[in-house]
This record gives structure tokens, sequence and C-alpha cells, in this order.
């Protein structure tokens, strides 16, 4: 009998797509080409997910939004603010402890 | 716009009613299918939108997504809800039995009021009453939540669960009293046709004299005979159907057998018996009769309000990302 890792799975991702984006949107980006960016690396996302997310992102000041018009088609475009930069950094302080934690368990567990 | 994709768009408008970006939200959502469509499809039709539409997902879960942490009730207060609703319930309907009963009508202002009714306004009153209930713990429970304050509720965690669903017994095991039951049922339904009552002075059959007059004896005693009918069959239906709604029903059908009774009570319905004041004796059995089988009817109404409330999430589908 296998296990369905898929709730797991999606709780896990929750914090890691939340810093993934910080990290994406050094740069100026809109939905679909985010979308498009991390699937050429690899990583699937939903469309209905992430959007969601840029939301509550943006309401709390982490990145900031514009709509361009300038093209055939208008687009909103993300990046990342001053704050979302320094959250970002805490952030990713924060999973490489985590990071070495994991790695340090796991080796002690393989030398026990 | 195209049709499908403004149906779509709709629908999700109308579970996104109460979040106030919701303009923006939809514009984001059109312009990514418009954009996936193509660039994926290399132009833009009905049929290439209904496919990007298919993988976006359901209005619904899409439309959730953007409520999510604005919770009208807190999960943390949910099962207060209907612990709160259960308590308030009971009272309610305690005073409306008592209004019932003393033919009264009982107020604790600004919360209730019960209204002198009759047995056929009771039917309606009584639901009616846990939906003003529900209703009033819920708007409490709203504030309670969106005051976002860390709020311990109060509530007395008994030994004894009263609304555990006990393990259902095997029906083997229920057979023989079953049938004990209906016999016994058979015995009182012989001695009613033999000697019209079911109310005696003596236990002695052979000198058998009523205890109540000719028209009181047929009329309790039929009410009797319906009370512990309707009581086996809800035992009988058990073994073809095990449901906590055969259980409401019969004590529902009971409380208005019972309600009849006490609303149209004959006059002079004792015959003269030394010693004992029979009015009094009989409104207490029959007070007690009707707190059974009420207790008996919240008991079921809470189970199924409880697993109603309390089902398990159904687990949805998800993917990478969620």
């Amino acid at each position: 009998m296998t296990t369905d890792i898929t709730p797991f799975e999606t709780e896990m991702n929750r914090g890691f797509l939340q810093v993934l984006v910080l990290v994406l949107l050094e740069r100026k980006m809109y939905g679909y080409s985010i979308v498009k960016n991390l699937e050429k690396k690899g990583y699937l996302i939903e469309e209905n997910t992430l959007y969601p997310l840029l939301r509550r992102l943006e309401k709390k000041g982490l990145i900031q939004s514009q709509w361009d018009v300038s093209e055939k088609r208008p687009r909103k475009f993300y990046v990342i603010t001053k704050k979302g930069q320094d959250i970002r950094r805490q952030l990713l302080g924060i999973w490489q402890r985590q990071d070495e934690i994991l790695t340090h368990v796991l080796e002690e567990n393989k030398n026990a | 716009m195209h049709e499908k994709l403004k149906k779509y768009l709709g629908e999700i408008s109308h579970y996104l009613a109460a979040v106030s970006e919701k303009e923006e939200i939809l514009t984001e959502i059109k312009s990514h299918i418009l954009e996936k469509t193509e660039q994926e499809f290399g132009e833009i039709n009905e049929e290439a939108i209904d496919k990007v539409i298919d993988t976006y997902g359901c209005p619904r879960e899409v439309a959730e997504k953007y409520t999510e942490g604005f919770e009208i009730i807190a999960p943390s207060f949910k099962g207060h809800l209907l612990r709160y609703t259960g308590v308030l319930f009971a009272l309610h309907f305690s005073l409306t039995l008592l209004s019932f009963i003393f033919k009264t009508s009982f107020f604790v202002l600004p919360f209730f009021y019960i209204p002198k009714i009759d047995s056929f306004q009771e039917l309606f009153y009584v639901p009616m009453s846990f939906v003003y209930d529900l209703g009033l713990v819920g708007l409490i429970l709203y504030f309670v939540t969106q005051s976002r304050k860390d709020v311990r509720l109060p509530w007395i965690n008994l030994k004894i669960n009263w609304l555990k669903i006990t393990k259902k017994r095997q029906a083997q095991s229920r057979v023989i009293p079953f049938i004990l039951m209906l016999l016994g049922y058979a015995a009182l339904v012989w001695i009613y046709l033999r000697f019209n009552t079911l109310f005696f002075k003596t236990i002695n059959l052979q000198k058998a004299e009523s205890l109540l007059t000719p028209a009181a004896s047929q009329w309790y005693s039929s009410a009797l005979l319906a009370l512990l009918g309707i009581g086996l069959a809800g035992y009988g239906i058990k073994f073809l159907y095990t449901s906590e709604w055969v259980n409401l029903l019969r004590s529902g059908f009971q409380l208005v057998i019972l309600g009849i009774v006490i609303n149209k009570p004959i006059e002079t319905p004792f015959i003269k018996f030394p010693f004992l004041d029979l009015p009094l004796i009989a409104n207490i059995i029959l007070t007690v009769i009707l707190v059974w089988v009420a207790i008996d009817f919240l008991k079921s109404l809470l189970i199924l309000g409880r697993k109603a409330f309390f089902k398990k999430p159904s687990q949805k589908n998800s993917s990478i990302g969620r």
C-alpha cells in the first residue's frame, strides 16, 4: 500500500512557494511568465494558487504590481519591494538554518 | 467577450460576491486565460479557451483560494457553535414545553419569547426556535471571530459524553427483546379490546374496574397504545434501516401524541378514588414521560446536527504548488 504524498507536499509547498516567488520577482514578471519560468525549472504551479499568493504578498507590501497596457494585451507586472527584499533575506536565512539542521540530523541517523 | 470565458468569470464572480477586489481579480484571471490561450494554442477561439479554463480549476475552488483566512466563524469556535446551540435550544425547548403544559406564555427578554400556542403551532415553533438559536449563537461567534482577540470560550468537559454514538448492537441481540415487546404490546391491545381500558382500579382482572370514566378510558388508553406502538415501530424499523433519523421521527411523533393528550384533557376523567390524588399523580407521570421523550428528541437532533456540521472534509485533488 502506497501512501498519498500530495497533502504533505501541499503543506510543504506553502512556505516554499512564497520564498520562491520573492526570489523570482527580483525582476519584473507577470503571472503567466512566472508559471512558465517555474515550469522550465521543473516546478509545476497551479495558476489558481499563484494569483491569490501574489495578491497576499502585495497586501503585505512585499511586492508591488502595475498593469502594463502598452502591449496588445494588458499584463499585470509584479516586482519585489524593499520590505519584500528584507523579508526574503530573513526567510532565506531561516531556510538555510533548517536545511543545516535537517542535514545534521540525517547524518546522525546515518552514523547511528 | 468570448462566451465560455464570460460564463466562467461570471461563475467565479458569484462566489466572490463578498470580496471587495472582485473586479480586479476577475481582470487578472481573464488576462491570464487569454494570454495562455494565445501562447499555447496560437490563436484565441472558444475551443482553446475551453481547454485553458479546464486547467484553471472549477469556479468555486478558484474563488475559495481568495477567501482563505476570512472565515465567518474561526475553526476553533466551530465546536462551540453546536454546543452552545444545543444548550440554548434545550433551554428554549424546555420553556416551550412548560408553556405548553401550563398553557401560558414565557419570556426571558431579549432572547426568549414563548407564546401560548397549541400542539399544531408547536410543531412549527420548535424547528423555528432551533434555527433562531443557531443564528443567535452563530452571530455571537461571528463577532468574536471578527474581533480577532484571543478569546477562550467556556465549556464544561463532562466525563460522560451524552452524544456519544454507541457501537451499534448486533441485530441478533435485539430480536428477543423485540419479540417480547411485540407480545407485550399484543397483550395490551387484547386487554384494551376486552375491557375497554388499560387503567385498572385493581390488578384482579376477574373483577376488572376502570380507574377512569368510560370516555377517558378510551381516550387515554388509545393514546398509550399509540405511544407504545410508535416506539415499537421505531425499534422494528431499525432492523431494516439504522439511522438516527428513525429515533428523531419516533420521538417526534410521540411528542405530537403527548401534545394532543395534554392539549385536549377530558373533564372529570377519574372515578372517585380514596386516599390518592389521582389527577396529581397522572400529571406527574405525564410530565415525566414528556420530559423523557423530549430529551430523546433533543439527543437525536443534536447527534444529527453534529454529524451534519462535522462531516469529514472531502479530500481535495491537489497537485504540486498548491
